[in-house]
């Protein structure tokens, strides 16, 4: 049936970025305060009525399209029903004959395509805080902040064959969202239901529910390998069963067994007519469709290193930063300070792009006066560090800090003299030809100078003194 | 007694003293309700408030008009439960569209009246656990109708001027205006707002107007109708393909009532007069029919065999399993009835939802929650929705050669609760065979009281085109100005 040792199938909820829930005009995020941003309709109340956020659909196609889906016609939600004390009507609105998009590609970076059997838009239920851990509280409490936010489906066919890769489909999913701007990392949630077998039990297949984030399926995922082979090892038998990942304890448990396939008793949902997806639509969508970090790599790689390109196509703010900076400034040079310097001192100041106050202009500022030789590498480098904690304006701070490199030949000369007065051991050494002398002296004039001075011209009067 | 709309004038024009006529109205509905269970709940406090509004500004197409409100239409701190033990206690945080137009209108709302639970019925004896029946205006042995019985009869006893709102999904209004001898309007699917309804079959469910007279229910149509972006399923005459009249969102529906009809085309439906029908019924029809061919009108009888055939059947299939969604929230977990938490969710709303159900809602539970499953959705509920869309067609058919349908509203007088209580299930259903061909496609039909037989009153029913509404009011009118 399947040729791998391990066969691993996703079913991935990304909630979209909205300003409001996908049914009613409560915001999607903001107020935290428990069950404060609720409404009859996504409270569920009698009589209350779904109204649908267009946006929504704006952005399930923009996913869609992006990894060459068939869209749907129209757009038509039906009742998942189940009972459950997170569910406000004890329907969930969803997708189920028609979902909006189908049979796409996601391609990892090591090249492997990834079959998406569809994608489909749905409400959140609401979120259930279970005071003493899921197993062993006595009640539940209930929040309907989250009650109707509006969440994309995404399913994959069961075609990874390791945690490993799992993994890198959630990152390059995520990179996917951010990319389309319809995912905002910091506000929404993003969780994965994960379907995986081994060939060890006849490839049973258990489900895992509830992972969040890229790391924590690896996680999760490594702990029910291991566990499935350690049973079947133990000769005991593989349950068709859904478990839940505890990511504090680091083990998957069980929470139901799968004697059959749940019969959710479909209907389509007769408060929503379907909504149409005209190839105007299609079309809009698509001219305003952003460029996709795949095309970004392709387009970086012409000027600067892979390595270089991958690391700033990874991140699409990272990416935008990069391109507008480009449109002033030459992409070798701009790509070695974005890499090498912006990311050393975020690195450093353990600074996320979502936080990151420093605009392109500003950098644009700073490479200009490098590039054109007024500052040195060293007072850029300087400068970026005080940049990334609070931008300024970098003219104005260069002018009146007067950290303009120093031209005048003669005044360097003078304090290279100056250094070799002070430092008789070290320019006895020099003479005589040591290198690390001469890399001592040099770091002494700028030291002096407060770096302001070229090191290669230094470097040059040294030789002509000796 | 006076016309409605002379009555608004009066107190438009300050001559009448509203809050003294209120206090008066409210001092008799106690003894009213005691003897006919038409209101399951009196909105005392909101009829002062909306009185006393009415006093200092009385102006507004309702001005001074007592609503009686069906108890499935959400009305503001109201207790509001569709006539189910499930939703005791429960008063809405909101009102539903139709109650904040009839509000800025000048409406006063007396009450919520008694229903089948949740709209389960065409007798109104399915009211939930402890809810006392509606009975008939003219013999309190006897049905008022289903499921708006309490609106039905409010509307034949009230010695006041009174219009009630309710509410049909498969006959709801026609079946309790025709026991109960009063005119009620179903309008066309999606021309009132069904925000703040609770859902019986939402596919199905419309918000119409009984009253005493052909015109009330103009009135009343004429406020309620129009779109509200807060109900997906609302008509927006600005979307539509079909070119509206005049383009205005506002019709005026009492404006053009009385014009003669003579040349329009009216069917007789020969099913409709078939086996099963009482003879003294098809009698009423056939008289009504020659008044309206001496008035002019073409009469034609036209074949529906179709929807005669398939409507019951595949209405029964849409309608359980919409429903049965719909119940799924009362869980006794945010409002109405609850029980103390014990066990875990399941076995807690288990208790809630056998406890506080009536027999009929388990049932249509049950049957919807089958007719949806893997298995049997194909042959049940998919394919009661192809045969719905081919009954619309054959309707649409039948609209382009007559302008109105003529058929009795209810195959029977109105039985003793006794007859009822003999009944089958099915034969129970049956009793909307004339009502559901209309309802299932969304046409608007009316009731109009047609006369006596053995001191209980038959009804005529009309249905029409949809959105035909003016023109269905128009012949309604002119039936009913020489009804016996």
């Amino acid at each position: 049936m399947f040729e791998s040792e391990i066969v691993i199938g996703l079913e991935v909820h990304a909630e979209l970025d909205t300003n409001t829930k996908l049914f009613c005009s409560c915001p999607r995020e903001g107020n935290d305060k428990r069950n404060s941003r609720v409404c009859p309709i996504c409270l569920g109340h009698p009589g209350s009525k779904p109204v649908m956020n267009k946006k929504v659909l704006d952005y399930g196609l923009r996913f869609g399209l992006a990894i060459g889906c068939n869209i749907a016609k129209s757009l038509v939600f039906s009742r998942k029903s189940y009972f459950y004390p997170d569910m406000a009507k004890n329907y969930q609105i969803t997708q189920f004959e028609i979902p909006l998009c189908s049979n796409g590609i996601i391609k990892l970076s090591s090249g492997k395509k990834i079959k998406i059997n569809r994608a489909h838009i749905e409400e959140d239920p609401a979120a259930l805080t279970h005071p003493a851990g899921i197993n062993d509280s006595a009640y539940v409490l209930v929040d309907y902040n989250r009650s109707g936010n509006p969440l994309i489906e995404i399913v994959t066919e069961p075609d990874m064959t390791s945690p490993n890769e799992a993994r890198d489909f959630m990152k390059e999913l995520i990179k996917i969202l951010n990319y389309l701007e319809i995912f905002d990392t910091d506000s929404c949630i993003i969780k994965a239901d994960a379907n995986i077998s081994i060939r060890e039990s006849g490839y049973k297949r258990v489900e895992v529910k509830n992972i969040t984030g890229f790391k924590e399926i690896e996680r999760a995922l490594m702990y029910e390998v291991e566990r499935q082979k350690q049973a079947v090892s133990e000769g005991a038998e593989i349950l068709m069963e859904t478990r839940s990942w505890d990511a504090a304890k680091g083990i998957t448990c069980s929470l139901r067994l799968k004697e059959s396939e749940e019969d959710y008793g479909y209907i389509t949902d007769p408060d929503l007519v379907p909504i149409d997806v005209s190839d105007e639509l299609i079309e809009t969508i698509k001219k305003n469709m952003p460029e996709l970090h795949h095309a970004k790599l392709d387009k970086y790689k012409k000027n600067i290193s892979e390595e270089d390109a991958k690391v700033i196509s990874s991140n699409h703010k990272l990416a935008a930063i990069y391109d507008e900076v480009c449109e002033e400034i030459d992409p070798v040079f701009a790509g070695r300070w974005i890499r090498r310097e912006l990311m050393r001192v975020m690195n450093y100041n353990k600074i996320e792009f979502e936080d990151l106050k420093i605009k392109p202009s500003h950098l644009i500022d700073l490479f200009k006066l490098i590039i054109e030789g007024s500052i040195t590498d060293s007072v850029g480098q300087k400068i970026m560090e005080k940049l990334v904690e609070e931008p300024f304006d970098v003219n104005e701070y260069v002018n009146s800090n007067s950290l303009k490199t120093i031209s005048d030949n003669s005044e360097l000369k003078k304090i290279c003299k100056q250094v070799i007065n002070e430092n008789p051991q070290a320019a006895e050494e020099l003479k005589a030809g040591n290198t690390k002398s001469l890399n001592f002296m040099v770091g002494q004039v700028m030291r002096i100078t407060k770096g302001k001075a070229d090191a290669k011209k230094l470097v040059e009067i040294f030789k002509s003194i000796f | 007694m006076k016309s409605t709309i002379e009555y608004i004038e009066r107190v438009s024009n300050g001559s009448v003293d509203i809050k003294k006529e209120t206090e008066e109205v409210l001092s008799n509905l106690d003894s009213l309700n005691d003897k006919y269970h038409y209101l399951g709940a009196i909105s005392t406090g909101l009829a002062r408030e909306l009185s006393n509004n009415v006093s200092i500004k009385p102006k507004g197409r309702l001005a001074g008009v007592y609503v009686s409100v069906k108890d499935c239409i959400a009305v503001k701190g109201v207790e509001t439960r569709s006539s189910s033990r499930i939703l005791s206690g429960y008063k809405p945080v909101f009102n539903a569209t139709v109650i904040n137009k009839i509000i800025s209108e000048g409406a006063i709302i007396i009450g919520k009246t008694t229903q089948d639970e949740f709209g389960f019925g065409s007798f109104s004896t399915n009211t939930g656990i402890g809810i006392k029946q509606p009975v008939n205006p003219f013999d309190i042995q006897r049905a008022a109708g289903g499921s708006s019985g309490g609106s039905a009869g409010m509307a034949q006893v009230a010695d006041f001027p009174h219009i009630s709102l309710g509410e049909s999904t498969g006959g709801s209004i026609a079946s309790p205006a025709s026991f109960c001898g009063v005119v009620g309007l179903t309008p066309t699917y999606g021309l009132v707002s069904r925000y703040g309804l609770l859902d019986y079959a939402n596919s199905m469910d419309k918000i119409g107007p009984i009253g005493k007279t052909v015109e009330d229910c103009a009135l009343m149509l004429s406020i309620i109708a129009g779109h509200d972006e807060k109900d997906s399923t609302s008509y927006n005459p600005a979307n539509s393909k079909e070119k509206s009249d005049d383009g205005s969102k506002n019709i005026d529906y009492t404006k053009n009532i009385d014009r003669p009809i003579s040349g329009m085309k009216i069917g007789i439906v020969k099913e409709s007069l078939g086996e099963g029908v009482d003879e003294s019924i098809k009698n009423k029809v056939n008289e009504c029919a020659s008044d309206l061919k001496a008035q002019g009108a073409i009469i034609e009888e036209i074949s529906l065999a179709v929807p005669s055939e398939y409507a019951l059947p595949s209405y029964y299939i849409i309608a359980v399993c919409e429903a049965s969604t719909n119940l799924a929230k009362y869980c006794g977990m945010r409002y109405g009835k609850h029980e103390s938490l014990k066990g875990n969710f399941n076995e807690y709303f288990t208790k809630v939802r056998s406890k506080h159900f009536g027999q009929e809602a388990k049932r249509r539970i049950i049957l919807g929650t089958f007719a949806r499953m893997a298995g049997f959705r194909d042959a049940y509920y998919l394919k009661a929705l192809k045969v719905r869309t081919v009954i619309i067609n054959e309707y649409k058919k039948a609209f382009k050669n007559v302008d109105a349908l003529l058929t009795p509203t209810m195959p029977v007088l109105p039985p003793r609760f006794d007859e009822i209580k003999n009944l089958s299930v099915l034969q129970n259903y049956m009793m909307d065979v004339l009502t559901v061909g209309p309802n299932l496609a969304g046409l608007p039909h009316i009731n109009i009281p047609y006369g006596m037989i053995d001191g209980l009153p038959v009804g005529v029913m009309l249905s029409g085109d949809h959105f035909c509404e003016e023109k269905l009011l128009n012949v309604a009118f002119n039936i009913e100005k020489n009804a016996p």
